[in-house]
């Protein structure tokens, strides 16, 4: 259990059978493929093929897309807890042959897409110059108009807005040698007239000066024929945009029911996509080809029978060097498997590490549940995850994830009940408040709030386990090293230390036997003086080895020190659901009358206790977390592995139904 | 003057919840303004910030919880108020300090340290945890300020 032990995997086979293999290593998903350098070697060049597949993928999942918008499956949220679905073997072969027209189909969509939104931003073209247009629109002439023969004709703007009274008597103002003019005001706004000046051709210079000097400008876009022709073009236009994208809207819809396709040609390009990154790696000779990668020991000899059984092929495996960076993959058992992710969370194990899901899945559980502490909560959590896993195909980390739940529910309901914290106080509160009668205290220990130091003191001895569990890990690592005093002169004195002193500090706050005090008297100096002794071993001086053992006496017990304060947290937290669970049912009790109490009670309930609840179980989540990687991992644990990547069936919608590890 | 103990315990109460309140407001706002920003791009990511967003918020609650504990100490809540002499009150007082202040400027700096755990999520929306665990890194002080609150307040009974 933990880490699964790796081997090389060296597989020479035909060039003819590299389809059919690849194909099958890819449904195992059991080998991660390492790059295969040998001069002598052909290498394959597949990243063209791979963008290909990428810009195919990309199209396919924009469709995907485009159909949810416009199309979407109605799907609770419970269903997307489904997972995924499985194709038996020849409906995938089904599929595959169809492939091609599922790909034209996919850009049909984008393309009708891509129609919806030009034609939405020429909407939106059309509307403006509608809205420059409409200021002209009772102009009966074309905005070109220059005059006929013996006329000059005038068609623009004057700034602010005028009358053509106002306009006319501007004009002779400025130059009162014109007249035989006509002028026209088609529309006036506060910033600007339009305007029509009509005068004899005679006077055109003169009349174009003047009307320069009044601010007098030509149109931008001046019409050919009279503006309503163009007003009229535009509104077409709009027609025939909004058309256009009610009938590519109705085209994506036409395709819903293509959606398990689609679906099927994002995983299967996705499959095929990696399937040619992994054959990048792989080198070859005229007839054959060579595969080198890493395999799982446990599933070694089974894929290589396989292998044998059914191609010519020649595989090799071996055990890797000790500075070969081997990937880690961790499998654990039933108990300790759900912590994993935690796990992964803080980092890999590196080749030294140890894995530390089983060494700390046991007080994962219990510190959650301590901090959590409701039994009320707890139950809510256990059926919750129970019905999720039970009733729908859950994979991968999510599965993992619900199972941890699962087990911190348990352990939650143990010190809910331990507490008496059902909902907080919800049962004596109904008992006193409706029924008139004392109900007894529920809980199985003792109610925390009554006294805290008790639970404190626990959460301490608690740390101190949980602590000690990890440098036992740590001996351990140590002692297989072959490095057996170093393994003991590094845990054995801090045992000694944390183990004698503890009873010392716990004099503080409690009577302690004064037997006990006395000895942990004499461990604790026993521990002081191993530990100024050793820590400083690696220096030869006498002086560096004194001031060495100094250093690490203070490093080792200003660190535990603080390390099992820190535990004081399994007490706030686990307090803090309890206390404010109480004041949510104080509110609602507020009120004298029993009849007002009766209806805000359970309104107040329902509203807050679910509140509480996630507050509180991310806090639970987080602090429990951290009691992990700060406290614990700090004795044994380095990590910074680099995690096991096979070439595998990595989809996101189908899986095959076969018995295979597709992830 | 024969009613200032009973004052005193519940400025303490009152302090435990305004202080701590107006930290977790801050810290909570803090955040939520650098998740928008991440929202605007991507708004799947909500389920991981949300996450992030309440980190500071519990600052609030465990004022909330002094207050409360004091108050139906003394009494307040269930109507009569008990006779605190003024240095009783005082105590009561002197134990709600902690929370009051430390709940006051770490959720402020919970606030700061989530936001800059936001960019973590907006990059690597894995690697979430991390930065999660980042920002409770600070939490843990204002933990041991609620713890000593709680106590002095139930030593006090």
């Amino acid at each position: 259990m933990a880490k699964l032990s790796m081997k090389r995997i060296e597989i020479v086979a035909l060039l003819k059978d590299r389809k059919k293999i690849m194909e099958r290593l890819q449904r195992r998903g059991i080998i991660e493929f390492s790059d295969c350098q040998d001069e002598a070697l052909i290498k394959m060049n597949t990243a063209s093929f791979v963008s290909q597949f990428e810009k195919n993928m990309n199209a396919a999942m924009q469709a995907k897309e485009i159909l949810d918008e416009y199309a979407p499956i109605k799907k609770s949220f419970l269903s997307t807890l489904n997972g995924r679905r499985a194709i038996e073997k020849n409906e995938f072969g089904r599929y595959v042959d169809q492939s091609v027209a599922y790909l034209k189909n996919c850009y049909d969509l984008v393309d009708a897409k891509k129609t919806i939104t030009d034609n939405q931003a020429a909407i939106i073209r059309t509307q403006t110059l509608m809205d420059s247009l409409k200021i002209w629109l009772d102009l009966d002439i074309p905005m070109q108009f220059r005059g006929t023969n013996n006329t000059r004709c005038f068609v623009g703007i004057l700034p602010k807005k005028r009358t053509s009274e106002d306009i006319l008597w501007e004009m002779t103002q400025r130059n009162p040698a014109l007249e035989m003019l006509h002028v026209e005001v088609i529309s006036a706004f506060k910033e600007q007239t339009c305007v029509v000046v009509i005068c004899h051709s005679t006077i055109a210079e003169d009349m174009n000066e003047t009307l320069r000097q009044m601010g007098f400008i030509f149109p931008s876009d001046p019409t050919k024929h009279a503006p309503k022709l163009r007003m009229q073009r535009y509104e077409d236009d709009l027609i025939r945009y909004n058309r256009e994208i009610d009938e590519s809207i109705h085209k994506i819809k036409s395709y819903a029911d293509k959606n398990e396709e689609i679906e099927f040609l994002v995983d299967y390009l996705a499959m095929r996509k990696e399937k040619y990154i992994a054959l990048n790696k792989i080198a070859l000779t005229k007839n054959t080809f060579i595969i080198a990668g890493y395999i799982p020991e446990k599933y070694a000899q089974k894929c290589a029978e396989e292998l044998e059984a059914r191609f010519t092929v020649v595989i090799n495996l071996t055990t890797p060097d000790d500075d070969e960076d081997v990937p880690v993959l961790l499998e654990n058992g039933e108990f300790a498997a759900p912590v994993e992710g935690i796990t992964e969370m803080y980092a890999l194990p590196t080749k030294r590490d140890i894995d530390p899901s089983s060494v700390m899945a046991f007080f994962y559980y219990l510190f959650f549940g301590m901090m959590l502490s409701d039994a009320g909560y707890g139950v809510i959590m256990v059926v919750g995850t129970a019905i999720a896993l039970k009733k729908f195909n859950i994979e991968g980390s999510m599965r993992k994830s619900l199972k941890m739940f699962f087990y911190c529910g348990i352990s939650t309901v143990f010190w809910g009940a331990m507490f008496g914290s059902w909902f907080g106080d919800i049962v004596p509160i109904v008992c006193t408040q409706f029924l008139h009668i004392d109900a007894p205290s529920l809980a199985l220990w003792y109610e925390p709030i009554t006294d805290p130091m008790k639970l404190l003191l626990l959460s301490f001895a608690l740390g101190i386990v949980h602590l000690f569990v990890g440098l036992a890990a740590n001996f351990k690592i140590i002692w297989n090293e072959g490095k057996r005093a170093d393994a003991i002169w590094d845990t054995i004195p801090t045992y000694l230390l944390v183990l004698g002193a503890a009873p010392l500090a716990a004099g503080v706050l409690t009577s302690v036997p004064v037997i006990v005090t006395t000895v942990g008297k004499y461990m604790a100096l026993a521990g002081i003086l191993f530990i100024i002794l050793t820590s400083g071993r690696a220096s030869k001086n006498i002086f560096a080895r004194l001031g060495g053992g100094l250093y690490g006496l203070y490093n080792i017990s200003s660190g535990y020190l603080s390390d099992i304060l820190s535990y004081s947290r399994l007490l706030a937290l686990g307090l803090a659901t309890g206390s404010i669970a109480g004041v949510i049912n104080l509110m609602g009790t507020m009120p004298d009358s029993i009849a007002v109490k009766a209806i805000l009670l359970p309104i107040v309930f329902l509203i807050g206790h679910p509140l509480n609840m996630a507050i509180n179980l991310l806090g639970a989540y987080v602090h429990t977390n951290r009691l992990q990687f700060v406290e614990m991992f700090s004795k044994f644990y380095e990590g910074g592995g680099r995690a096991f990547n096979p070439l595998k069936v990595n989809t996101k919608y189908i899986k095959f139904k076969e018995d295979i590890h597709n992830g | 003057m024969d009613n200032l103990g009973l004052a005193l315990a519940i400025l303490g109460a009152v302090s435990a919840a305004l202080f701590a309140g107006i930290g977790s407001a801050k810290g909570v706002g803090i955040v939520g303004e650098a998740a928008s920003g991440v929202l605007a791009e991507d708004p799947s990511k909500f389920s991981k910030l949300i996450i992030l967003i309440l980190l500071p918020g519990t600052q609030g609650l465990y004022g909330l919880l002094t207050a409360v504990l004091v108050l139906s100490q003394i009494k307040v809540l269930g109507g009569n108020p008990i006779d605190l002499t003024v240095s009783q009150g005082l105590m009561y007082l002197a134990a709600c300090l902690p929370i009051a202040f430390v709940g006051l400027f770490s959720a402020i700096a919970q606030g700061r340290a989530a936001a800059a755990g936001v960019g973590i999520v907006a990059k690597k929306p894995d690697q979430s945890g991390k930065a999660i665990t980042l920002a409770a890194m600070v939490e843990t002080y204002a933990i041991l300020a609620l713890l000593v609150s709680i106590l002095v307040v139930s030593s006090l009974k």
